[in-house]
């Protein structure tokens, strides 16, 4: 017997033909050069093929993919700190540049210093704009409560844990106020409950500041949690395969019955990529 | 049990205390010792005096000026070349951090130069320079600049690129960038480095004093053997043991651990 309920549909994304959009990206191409061990040109791997996408103000969007599908990579494009061969990254009606921290990416990895304070890794950046003491201290101290950690304002980066590293990120992130904060797989190393924690304040903190949020995970389950718009990536090259829209009320949890089913449905879009479901159930473990 | 709760929970100072008691037993078997080998008799006393004389040799180096003077102006040199050393080292690092081809090669050239005995240096520094104050920090340079260059050029090296690239994007470029991140990043590799120099700079200086100095501790040393006063060499090299001992536990220790800690590096 099946039970009787309506089973939520994955719609398949369509572009708005109008509406405020932060960033576009078109037909966006990088290709790193292979060398053969010395200074020898072997041949060029195309990374990112004829990506193009756009994305609306305060819009939460997962990208998902196997890895080595260039998701990366593309983070790295869309914050300066990566060139790339062909095409367009526009924010806000401007190229994207390096000289503007316009777009802030939290990282995978620990990039936090280790030689500052918790308080002193959330100045960082803002001391390099030129921020006044004061503001700096007041800013750093608003994001550090927000995401509950005034406690630890002046413990030293060793002496947090992983999630808690990973609060510090954020709030370092939101200091620099971006137009558009970028996440690549900033979760990716935690234990299921820390990561169930950050998955719920990550959406308590886009629904109360309305950031624009670019979320590259490669956690199906993940990413049809926290995406308005789940954006899906094929590899060898990197290319947009699909992009469906998440409907559903927040906040969400990872757990909840309406999500496995549109989990299964995205996983099922996704199984001739082997590689891509296997890390997609090797994640989802509870 | 109670005794067992107590060792396993040590006080805050008792390492401390049963350290500085492990040294005045250590220090007190040493004079023992050496008292027993003068009462034997081995050498006459002008050629091994007892501690009593030693001490009694040093008090008065010590009030006819003698010492203090030698302090003072092995003091200025040891501080002069070690801050030559460490500030040309750093920036010939960063030269070799910029251009990879001759850091490459400076950097195995230097590892064999850290090898190179100090007293080498000598003959070379009397001819090119003489007997003079530059000669000696000449040598004692060459015998600790490299280590500076090497450890500069690997802490900059191996510096996670996740920090530039997170720096960089948060603003940070050029003069910030080197001050606030990468100077910083490197400070454990780069203070690993600094203490070496220091004790390779001192090496080298009280080298350099026997050789080419009349005034100095490695002077007081010089001249000791020169007119058979084996109680100014003994007093000579307790201060010298000293130095070294002081400022490498006292200083570049703590210096080094409260880096490492602060860091979160494990010791």
């Amino acid at each position: 017997m099946q039970p009787q309920f309506e089973r939520p549909r994955l719609a398949t994304y369509a572009p708005p033909l109008e509406g405020e959009r932060i960033l576009r990206v078109e037909k966006l191409r990088k290709t790193h050069i292979i060398r053969n061990g010395g200074s020898k040109k072997h041949g060029d791997l195309v990374v990112l093929d004829d990506v193009s996408f756009e994305v609306g103000e305060g819009e939460f969007l997962t990208i998902i993919g196997p890895s080595g599908c260039g998701k990366s990579t593309l983070l790295d494009i869309l914050a300066g700190l990566e060139p790339y061969d062909s095409g367009d990254v526009i924010v806000s009606g401007h190229r994207v540049n390096s000289n503007s921290p316009d777009i802030i990416i939290i990282f995978q990895e620990d990039a936090l210093f280790p030689w500052l304070t918790v308080r002193g890794n959330v100045e960082f950046g803002l001391k390099e704009q030129g921020v006044s003491a004061a503001e700096r201290r007041a800013k750093a101290d608003y994001y550090i409560q927000m995401v509950g950690l005034t406690r630890f304002a002046e413990s030293y980066v060793h002496q947090l844990s992983g999630g808690m590293k990973k609060r510090v990120a954020i709030a370092r992130g939101l200091a620099m106020d971006p137009r558009i904060l970028l996440m690549d797989e900033p979760f990716g190393a935690l234990d299921a409950k820390t990561r169930g924690n950050l998955q719920r304040q990550i959406q308590e903190i886009h629904a109360s500041t309305g950031k624009t949020i670019i979320f590259v995970t490669h956690d199906v389950r993940e990413a049809v949690c926290l995406g308005d718009r789940v954006m899906l990536f094929s590899h060898g090259p990197g290319k947009i395969r699909r992009q469906f829209v998440v409907d559903l009320p927040r906040p969400r949890r990872a757990e909840d019955l309406a999500l496995h089913d549109l989990i299964g449905q995205v996983l099922n879009e996704f199984s001739g990529e082997a590689e891509f479901a296997e890390n997609g159930d090797g994640d989802s473990d509870q | 049990m109670e005794t067992g709760i107590r060792t396993s929970s040590p006080k805050g100072h008792r390492p401390m205390l049963t350290e500085a008691l492990d040294v005045a037993i250590i220090t007190a078997v040493f004079l023992g010792a050496w008292q027993l080998v003068f009462w034997m008799r081995f050498y006459p006393p002008y050629l091994f005096p007892s501690p009593a004389m030693t001490f009694a040799t040093f008090l008065q180096l010590i009030t006819s000026g003698t010492l203090a003077l030698g302090l003072f102006t092995t003091g200025y040199r040891l501080i002069g070349g070690f801050a030559i050393a460490v500030g040309a080292g750093i920036g010939i690092g960063l030269v070799m951090v910029t251009f990879r081809r001759f850091g490459r090669v400076m950097s195995s050239f230097a590892l064999g130069l850290q090898s190179f005995p100090s007293i080498a240096w000598v003959p070379f520094a009397i001819l090119i320079i003489g007997l003079t104050d530059w000669g000696i920090l000449f040598v004692m340079v060459m015998s600790s600049i490299f280590s500076v260059m090497l450890s500069t050029y690997a802490g900059i090296r191996n510096i996670p690129p996740i920090y530039l690239k997170a720096s960089k994007n948060m603003g940070a470029r050029r003069m910030s960038l080197f001050r606030r991140v990468m100077l910083p990043a490197a400070a454990p590799s780069l203070i690993t480095g600094i203490r070496q120099a220091w004790s390779f700079a001192w090496h080298a200086l009280v080298g350099a004093e026997i050789l080419m100095a009349t005034i100095g501790l490695g002077a007081i040393l010089y001249l000791g053997s020169e007119f058979a006063r084996m109680d100014e060499i003994i007093a000579a090299m307790i201060v010298i043991f000293g130095i070294g001992f002081i400022t490498d536990r006292l200083v570049f220790a703590r210096l080094e651990n409260g880096i490492r800690a602060k860091w979160g590096l494990s010791n």
